[in-house]
């Protein structure tokens, strides 16, 4: 197991595409705070600033942690499923599966080895989102005047970003490993990569209007993933802010909400692996 | 990695019967892929795996290799049920199958490298040794999407001898090699069979299987045809072809001589087929009788009209 982790990072390590969805979410945490920033310096007509007096206190030191992990719950969910969908639907496309299935490890044990690496190399690109979201916060203090002042990395605030941090990541995981579980059913990538990144967008879209509904439908969104996934971005304490960049308003109990995303992931899982270990590999 | 070996071996092990097929069926809905193969290949031996497109020899490899899962029958590799640990048969083996596929973005020696890694316990002078097995060190660091199909061949092949196999498997090794590549890799298969181990070779190119293997199987539409040493079933087809003025007379003659299986006549000669070292006794036989051989020439059957033959002259895959 440990070589074909091994086998695993050294591939995705060699591949071009793992460095340029890197590259891609460290420069949506650029592009992001700067236009964040931008907007911030905007007065308003008629001095009313609305959810724009807000993002002075997200672009804080203090709040860039929690705002960092806010982006990462969307935008670094679909970089994990599109990492996930390729490391496994490319086995596929390039027909090098076989090699791998013959190489004399178990099914279960490839499969495994591909889930822990891509786990991995998100928790990597999780970090130096955080640097680099952490640095784009000191270089918008500075230039907008505000002393540097780290007094509130207290014992308390880093144990609640910990805490955050894998909160974050198992919101991360539900829409990766329906990347997995569609990349083994359709063989290829691609499925993987559209059905999570589809469902990553277009389920509040969905569950927006089923909540304009009443009854049993109004009530279907709280079993679905945006919902739960919000009911966790909200234990970040980030204050609210324009659309999606700052604190949300949970209409989940957190325990409710990591119940139903366990369930999906435990059920993702369960399903790519039975059907990966089950199938013939032809053609 | 260190493959298990069993403290006794099991009495096909003694035998060298490395890999064993037994009423080997498979099912693809209610099509019947492969039916009731029965295979039998030993140390040392190269053995021919030959069928026209759709024979099922693709089908017959992937139960082989525990990539599809066989219907009925049973796969014995190195005298243990593949079902019973197949992983432990698969680090034995090594295997191209249909055509080599490898990662496009890394280089040929990224790819090997890769594969070592996950064997576990493979040197980097192991991957410049089998890289330079198939002639191909020299472009070793370029990407594996810019080499030739021969390059690629080469890769596969290569990448099978990195954990030294005790059975290798080669499906169609020699496509898209030049006919420098295809001697090179023509002289390399007997080597590794020479090494204790088995081949199995399955190609289109029958002339080469001819040259190369010593038993072979043929196959058609999933049922075997005929299993039957190279040697034996060249020379079971070998005729005699003669040229002589009186060609009904020869032809009576001829046919009521015992050890002559057939004579017909073809134009102005007559096609006798019969065993290749008994070529002088026709000719004494005919003198013997007034008629007199102008030409005598033996012709042996190739494998490939054998082929034809057996499988009603559908191309070969």
């Amino acid at each position: 197991m440990i070589n074909l982790i091994r086998s695993e990072f050294f591939k995705l390590r060699k591949r071009g595409m793992t460095w340029t969805l890197l590259y891609i979410m460290l420069g949506i945490m650029v592009l992001i705070n700067i236009i964040l920033y931008a907007v911030s310096k905007i007065s308003l007509p008629n001095g009313e600033p609305g959810h724009l007096a807000n993002l002075s206190s997200i672009l804080s030191l203090q709040s860039s942690i929690p705002f960092t992990f806010s982006i990462l719950s969307s935008f670094g969910a679909v970089m994990a499923v599109i990492l996930m969908a390729s490391s496994v639907g490319n086995e596929y496309n390039w027909r090098t599966i076989r090699i791998a299935l013959i190489s004399g490890k178990g099914r279960l044990q490839l499969l495994g080895a591909k889930l822990i690496t891509v786990i991995v190399l998100v928790i990597i690109g999780m970090l130096a989102s955080l640097v680099v979201g952490f640095i784009m916060s000191m270089v918008t203090n500075t230039i907008g005047g505000h002393a540097l002042d780290f007094g509130f990395f207290t014992g308390s605030y880093l144990w609640h970003q910990f805490l955050q941090f894998w909160r974050t990541l198992f919101v991360i995981l539900p829409f990766t490993f329906m990347g997995f579980l569609f990349a083994v059913i359709g063989r290829s990538a691609m499925p993987g990569i559209a059905i999570g990144v589809g469902i990553l967008f277009l389920e509040p879209i969905i569950t927006g209007l089923m909540g304009l509904a009443s009854g049993w439908v109004s009530r279907i969104p709280d079993y679905l993933f945006a919902a739960n996934v919000d009911a966790i971005n909200a234990l970040n304490g980030l204050p609210a802010g324009p659309g999606p960049f700052g604190g949300g308003t949970a209409t989940q109990t957190a325990s409710t909400a990591f119940t139903v995303l366990g369930a999906y992931i435990v059920v993702f899982l369960v399903v790519a692996f039975y059907l990966f270990r089950k199938r013939d590999v032809t053609g | 990695m260190i493959p298990s070996i069993p403290a006794t071996p099991h009495p096909d092990e003694r035998r060298d019967v490395i890999l064993r097929t037994s009423g080997l069926t498979k099912y693809f809905g209610t099509l019947k892929a492969v039916d009731n193969l029965n295979l039998e290949i030993r140390r040392g031996e190269v053995f021919g795996f030959l069928g026209p497109n759709g024979a099922g020899k693709s089908t017959t490899v992937g139960m082989i290799l525990n990539l599809v899962e066989p219907t009925s029958g049973t796969i014995e590799i190195f005298g243990r049920n593949l079902k019973d640990d197949p992983w432990a048969a698969l680090r034995r083996i090594g295997a191209v199958i249909e055509s080599p596929a490898f990662y496009p973005y890394l280089s040929g020696w990224d790819n090997l490298e890769a594969l070592a890694i996950s064997i576990g316990n493979v040197t980097r002078a192991k991957i410049t040794d089998v890289l330079e097995r198939v002639n191909l060190l020299d472009r070793a660091k370029d990407k594996y999407g810019n080499y030739s199909l021969g390059m690629k061949q080469r890769l596969g092949i290569a990448s099978t001898l990195l954990r030294d196999p005790e059975l290798i498997i080669l499906d169609e090794p020699t496509n898209g090699l030049d006919p420098a590549g295809v001697k090179e890799i023509r002289d390399l298969i007997p080597q590794l069979a020479h090494e204790s181990r088995a081949v199995v070779l399955c190609s289109h190119l029958l002339h080469e299987v001819e040259l190369v293997c010593s038993n072979v199987t043929i196959i058609k539409q999933g049922v075997t045809l005929v299993t039957d040493a190279v040697q034996q079933l060249v020379t079971r087809g070998q005729t005699l072809e003669i040229k002589v003025n009186d060609l009904a007379g020869a032809a009576n003659l001829l046919s009521s001589l015992p050890w002559i299986k057939s004579v017909k006549i073809a134009g102005e000669r007559l096609m006798v087929e019969m065993p290749p070292e008994r070529a002088a006794d026709v000719n004494q036989a005919l003198a013997e009788h007034g008629l007199y051989a102008s030409e005598l020439v033996n012709r042996n059957t190739g494998l490939e009209d054998i082929f034809l033959q057996l499988t009603g002259g559908t191309s070969v895959d």
